[in-house]
């Protein structure tokens, strides 16, 4: 069902939008519609402290110690939620020095590494660095040449009023240690350049190459100690407090969602406004009241044109099944919700696709143990809820075809085996789809009635059910020439009616004709359900072949235990491949095959103003 | 070598298995490559891609399904029963429409469910159409199947 909407319409004071915004928030009863022309709430920092943070905790996630893949996350009251601890503020900004001193140590350590690679080119530069500082006529240069072109920088050097001295001499280059008068300067220089001579600059003005790089690595030693305090500090603070972090990046997520909202102002007050359901309404009246004391609220029916969002209101047994619904076309307000006459139907499929006994109670106990140690929410909750309940349909079915792991243990109940008599295991599958189809034209039947629509009911739908239960009544041989003449009078409704919205007489008997030649897309519809044999064959036959492998493998002791690996992986394989086929199939009958007679869709789902969280559950009180 | 019947009903279970695994194959490569792309910006969406890749993969089953099909009716993974040429050439032809449909239609599915991945890639929600175009495309590797299925089941 489709619960009833209110359009709400909330006005406050200015200085209490924080508070108003976060007790809707908190409620989640409320989707606030936004304004185009509204305002920001006045709290800037909160998203880009929430950007903070979430840089933060991807630092933080570095250090953290392996969860196991069932933790389950921290959970925090409704209290604590809206007060926002100075302590943990305080220590994301220590954290977040902490981690700004690791990246400083560690560049610091890179480029410690760098010089103490130079300094170790040059250990044979005796000299103290300080003589290199130019004198009152000299200059002094240091640096390296290709070993190739040190013999013409040797022989073009001695015509120039220079002295070089080797210093030594490495693979590819030669190091020098050049003295000339600054009168030769230039044509050094072109000298130089020439040779491919690179030049050197020591990061130190005096001290001994040596000394210098003993203290450097001292220094090295000291950074990367240092870093590694820093490491273990983080890695600390990581498993004490990463919690806490999480619970303010949340808290500055809501903060900033609030502000995020748009709404129209005055000078003095604001005014919220939206969607919220009939039968929640006092309770929100009374979530604003404990708010604030000034302020006004209004509500109304939804009006003509108005894009109402949808919110569903089935049992518990069929709300699990919403999803499915959800994924195709939510239903518009307004409409009918199908998920009531859908979720047997899609039970009944799912089950016959599976159709195995030893794989339902496989699927039962796997999604027993998957809620127990998941704790699923929201869609993932559902889905596994609607497995489970289709465990039990796939039992069922598992017993009637007399399918266990892919052996008839215990024979069939039903007189035919999909192995043994598959053209029978056809027909049924047949009968199971006319039926379901007929639920879908008998639902459309009933709509049409409620909308005041008799006759397109037995135009359009019990026309086409009187041919289509005619032509199989042709099948079953008392019964024959009454099918003959049902058939033939649905044929007649239609050829008289379907084109009763055309214009002229030529116009009504071309539609009539177009109306017939739809009996091709029931007949593929009908066709379709033929998918139920092929996946619950393709189940059998797969589990068949997996007890085949593992007995061709048994006979001694080390056989026994490979069949056992063999009969285990085989059939978990072969029960998530029919698992995701079944979903997959029995979603698609629904979609097209069902919904194609009766349903159209295209609401927007309800979604209240509430808040997200990722790292944490919030308990309500 | 075709004088003997078992000889051509092998051919039959080989090119099935043969062309419906190549088809998942080259099916599920074109949805995973789309797939890590995806997964690379959006790494939350990796279950879904999961799904929307495997789409693909079932024609590999069929053709096995097939194969295996004509084996036990056979009698090849016992002791092999005398089959004549015309029997044979039977479960040949009965095997043709898996084969040929699950190469192509394992290629076809493929690139739907690459297309697929893509929109769910920018749309999560559309995941549940992205599931449901991909798999209309199956529809016709089932109909392959039931034909294969049901034609085998009759030869006598």
């Amino acid at each position: 069902m489709i619960a009833p909407m209110k359009k709400v319409s909330i006005v406050c004071m200015k200085e209490d939008r924080e508070k108003v915004l976060s007790a809707l928030q908190h409620s989640a009863l409320m989707m606030i519609t936004a304004s185009e022309n509204g305002i920001h709430g006045s709290d800037k920092e909160s998203s880009e402290k929430q950007r903070r943070l979430e840089q933060l905790l991807r630092e933080l996630s570095k250090y953290e110690k392996k969860k196991g893949m069932f933790a389950q996350p921290t959970t925090v009251s409704e209290d604590d939620f809206d007060n926002v601890s100075e302590d943990t503020v305080k220590l994301c900004e220590e954290i977040e020095k902490l981690v700004e001193k690791r990246d400083s140590v560690t560049a610091e350590i890179v480029s410690l590494n760098s010089t103490i690679e130079l300094m170790s080119e040059w250990k044979d530069l005796k000299t103290d660095l300080s003589n290199l500082a130019p004198t009152e006529s000299t200059l002094t240069s240091v640096g390296k040449l290709p070993i190739a072109r040190f013999d013409e920088f040797k022989s073009r050097i001695a015509d120039v009023d220079a002295d070089f001295e080797k210093v030594s001499e490495s693979e590819k280059t030669v190091q020098i240690l050049l003295v000339y008068f600054k009168e030769a300067a230039s044509q050094i220089r072109t000298l130089l350049t020439e040779c491919e001579f690179e030049e050197v600059k020591f990061p130190f003005e005096r001290g001994n190459v040596s000394d210098i790089t003993k203290d450097l690595k001292v220094k090295l030693d000291s950074v990367t100690k240092e870093k590694e305090i820093l490491l273990e500090k983080l890695k600390e603070v990581t498993d004490t407090s990463k919690e806490d972090v999480e619970t303010l990046f949340e808290q500055y997520r809501a903060s900033a969602d609030r502000t995020e909202v748009r709404l129209e102002e005055t000078l003095e007050t604001v005014f919220i406004e939206g969607w919220v359901r009939a039968d929640s309404l006092d309770k929100l009246n009374s979530t604003v009241k404990k708010a604030t004391k000034i302020f006004d609220i209004e509500s109304r029916d939804p009006k003509d044109g108005e894009d109402v969002p949808t919110s569903l209101t089935n049992n518990k047994t069929v709300a699990q099944f919403e999803g499915i619904t959800e994924m195709f076309n939510p239903p518009k307000y307004g409409d009918y919700d199908p998920n009531a006459v859908m979720a047997p139907w899609y039970w009944i499929i799912f089950g016959m696709m599976m159709g195995d006994a030893g794989y339902g109670l496989m699927m039962a106990v796997m999604i027993l143990a998957g809620k127990k140690l998941l704790r699923p929410q929201g869609g993932m909750a559902k889905l596994m809820n609607v497995i489970l309940y289709s465990s039990i349909t796939t039992i069922i079915f598992g017993i009637l075809f007399g399918s266990y792991f892919g052996e008839e243990l215990l024979p069939a109940v039903l007189p035919f085996t999909a192995m043994g008599d598959p053209i029978k295991m056809l027909l049924l599958t047949i009968i199971v789809g006319v039926l379901h189809i007929f639920t879908g034209m008998i639902t459309k039947m009933v709509l049409d009635i409620k909308s005041g629509h008799p006759w397109d009911a037995i135009f359009d739908q019990l026309s086409w059910m009187m041919i289509i239960a005619g032509v199989g009544m042709i099948f079953i041989n008392p019964l024959q020439k009454i099918g003959i003449i049902i058939a033939l009078a649905g044929a007649l409704i239609i050829l008289l009616t379907a084109g009763r919205h055309k214009k002229g007489v030529i116009g009504k008997l071309v539609g009539g004709l177009g109306g017939l030649y739809n009996i091709t897309s029931y007949f593929s519809d009908i066709l379709s359900y033929s998918r139920i044999l092929a996946l619950s064959l393709a189940t059998g036959v797969v589990g068949m072949v997996m007890n085949l492998l593992a007995g061709m493998v048994q006979g001694s002791v080390i056989g026994f235990i490979l069949s056992l690996v063999i009969y285990i992986v085989g059939h978990i394989f072969n029960l998530v491949l029919g698992l995701l086929s079944a979903y997959v199939h029995a979603c698609r009958l629904q979609y097209i095959e069902f919904y194609g007679k009766f349903y159209e869709g295209g609401g927007t789902i309800f979604k209240p103003f509430g808040i997200k969280t990722n790292y944490i559950n919030i308990k309500k009180d | 070598m075709f004088e003997s019947g078992i000889v051509i009903a092998i051919c039959g279970a080989v090119i099935c298995a043969l062309l419906g695994c190549c088809g998942s194959a080259l099916g599920v490569m074109y949805a995973g490559k789309s797939a890590a792309g995806v997964v690379s910006e959006k790494p939350d969406l990796f279950g879904k891609m999961l799904v929307l890749q495997a789409l693909p993969g079932t024609q590999g089953i069929y053709g096995f399904l097939i194969a295996i099909l004509v084996m036990v009716n056979t009698g090849l993974l016992g002791t092999p029963a005398d089959i004549s040429v015309a029997t044979g050439w039977q479960y040949f032809f009965a095997t043709l429409p898996m084969a040929i449909v699950g190469l192509i239609s394992g290629i076809a599915q493929g690139k739907t469910a690459a297309a697929a991945i893509q929109m769910t890639g920018k749309q999560p929600d559309a995941s549940g159409k992205g599931i449901t175009m991909t798999a209309l495309v199956e529809t016709y590797a089932i109909l392959a199947l039931l034909t294969s299925i049901l034609l085998i089941f009759s030869i006598k």
